[in-house]
């Protein structure tokens, strides 16, 4: 069931085009990483999906509002984790919550501040003052003030940013938490390790809607996809027996390592170890070649800058 | 749903204020300094002045107005007829503490939000302009109102133990009572508006304060035009001057949300 739908989303500040004729379909129960460089329109998109910025052209609907028309009804069901956490820093954690908590007359704000500072892991500091807090407490605390009314969908605004690594950790593990609940999460970020730990499909953004795929086929659309041949030792017979072999579209030496491209992978594979071992090589081991969504990322913004230039 | 709303605004707004020392001493002292003050100087006018003020025609107008007001003082001699007129002003004077409060509190209400970065996160919750407005002018009027109050005990209570009491009967009017309970807070409400809505359109706690000033000039005229004479202010005028502030109250909430772009805040204040 589609969640979130954007038709020609679009967006400018005067006459600069923040975000431009975005059109995209997310299911309920995604996790959707929203990637792009600094200055492509991830916040924007973001706060255009919360009703917090009306789009210039073209709408979007977000858990059934029109998210330029049904604001209130809108931040009823949606939660959101802005870049900075924005908390009061003279309240206490407890304090903080409840305030928030108090603007949804549809839950019990007591039982679901409870609940939250708990999955945060703050119940035992839940009445320090938050000025107090380190910025990872600060961060869980504000995501728990997102989910505290309970939302449809879940915007994070690069949550990780900022942080150090063990905070960065413990937010990753709470939005894995929200994955497996079931949970519809928007997740803005460069942090392309991150999208791809936690996302099940990535769109990436650099104004306009340049790719929206899962890690998976994104990477199969611009990488053929290789196989790594460990052996013990590479020889010319070898080397000779593998290029004869009519499948093999392209063959690589890496130190004792082979990288090939095959016709269909899957059932040439075995075809391929079994030419090695007869030739006398001694295989340790055969892997796919990953190739990271990094270079997915940068191969996408590189073309679309050259297009612009 | 918006009686939720602003109450949940007030009780954050009130343990905010209240664990701020700062905000705090303001909202507690200001009010008696100002009652110190009133009393320091009527105290001094009529000790060591008295007989010149007498003489001059603007407080012999002014005395003639207070008469026909309330005819009872014309039995009183001079120096007590100069003392009631005096005290007659105090209820105006009262004026001052809600919009001295409003500019030293309620000009920070909303820039302190935008440069926390809370007012982001405010504004995804379902909470609507004006009921944040009105939410945040209420929690400072609210305590500057109820200071106000105190402080017109207070002073009754000191100008029985300098032993004027028996004036009090010519200075505790129906206008003392109307410009008490309707003047006083049409005038808080409006400078606190006045204060939160200069906060929200400002960049800074600066450009808010200045909002705020505007009201106190004529509140200083108020209690200038009555001295001098030129206007005694009956019962039904104070009525139409506190009506007429609340309208203007009422008005300014209005332009306040019209004038409350959400978007620039979100977009501005990162």
């Amino acid at each position: 069931m589609a969640i979130i739908e954007t038709f020609g989303l679009s967006r400018h500040f005067g006459k600069t085009a923040a975000v431009e004729d975005l059109t995209l379909v997310v299911q309920a129960g995604e996790v959707l990483g929203f990637l792009g460089p600094n200055g492509a329109g991830k916040t924007t998109t973001i706060r255009m999906l919360a009703g917090m910025m009306a789009p210039t052209k073209g709408y979007a609907i977000v858990v059934g509002h029109r998210t330029d028309r049904d604001v209130e009804q809108l931040h009823e069901v949606v939660g959101m984790l802005t870049q900075t956490p924005g908390l009061y820093d003279r309240l206490s954690a407890r304090r903080n919550l409840e305030y928030f908590a108090g603007f949804y007359p549809s839950i019990e704000s007591h039982s679901q501040v409870e609940k939250y500072l708990k999955i945060m892991g703050l119940w035992e500091r839940r009445d320090s003052k938050v000025g107090t807090f380190s910025k990872g407490m600060k961060q869980r605390l504000a995501l728990a003030r997102a989910l505290v009314h309970e939302p449809q969908v879940l915007f994070l605004d690069e949550p990780t940013a900022g942080l150090d690594p063990e905070a960065a950790g413990e937010v990753r593990q709470l939005i894995r938490s929200l994955r497996e609940e079931g949970r519809t999460v928007f997740l803005s970020t460069h942090n392309l390790t991150e999208a791809e730990m936690l996302c099940s499909r990535v769109a990436v953004i650099h104004t306009k809607l340049l790719a929206l795929d899962t890690p998976e086929q994104l990477r199969r659309r611009f990488f053929r996809r290789q196989i790594i041949v460990q052996l013990e030792a590479l020889d010319a017979k070898v080397m000779e027996a593998v290029k004869k072999l009519t499948f093999v579209q392209e063959v690589r030496e890496e130190g004792s390592q082979l990288i090939l491209g095959l016709t269909d992978l899957e059932r040439n594979r075995p075809e391929l170890v079994k030419a090695i071992v007869e030739a006398g090589g001694r295989v340790i081991g055969v892997s796919e070649k990953q190739y990271p969504l990094e270079d997915v990322y940068l191969r996408l913004i590189r073309e679309e800058n050259q297009n612009e230039s | 749903m918006s009686r939720r709303h602003i109450r949940n605004i007030l009780v954050k707004e009130w343990v905010l204020l209240f664990t701020d020392l700062n905000s705090a001493l303001i909202v507690t002292l200001v009010p008696l300094l100002i009652v110190g003050q009133g009393i320091v100087y009527i105290w001094l006018a009529s000790n060591f002045a008295g007989e010149s003020m007498l003489s001059t025609q603007v407080f012999q107008t002014a005395l003639q107005k207070l008469v026909e007001a309330i005819p009872g003082v014309a039995q009183l001699p001079g120096e007590e007829q100069l003392l009631v007129l005096l005290l007659s002003q105090f209820n105006f004077f009262l004026l001052l503490i809600p919009t001295m409060i409003a500019i030293s509190v309620a000009t920070f209400s909303i820039v302190d939000e935008k440069l926390s970065g809370s007012l982001e996160a405010l504004l995804a919750t379902p909470v609507k302009t004006w009921e944040l407005l009105l939410g945040k002018a209420l929690a400072g009027a609210i305590p500057a109102l109820v200071m106000t109050w105190i402080s017109a005990g207070v002073f009754l209570l000191v100008v029985s133990w300098l032993g004027w009491g028996d004036l009090i009967g010519y200075v505790v009017t129906a206008g003392w009572f109307l410009t008490l309970f309707l003047l006083t807070p049409a005038v808080a409400i409006l400078s606190f508006m006045l204060g939160v809505t200069g906060s929200s359109r400002a960049k800074d706690a600066r450009g808010a304060q200045n909002t705020v000033l505007v009201i106190i000039l004529p509140v200083l005229a108020l209690i200038g035009m009555q001295i001098t004479g030129i206007v005694w202010f009956t019962p039904s005028l104070i009525l139409v001057v506190g009506l007429m502030v609340g309208i203007a109250a009422f008005i300014t909430l209005r332009a306040a949300v019209r004038l409350f772009r959400r978007e620039s805040i979100v977009v501005q204040w990162r």
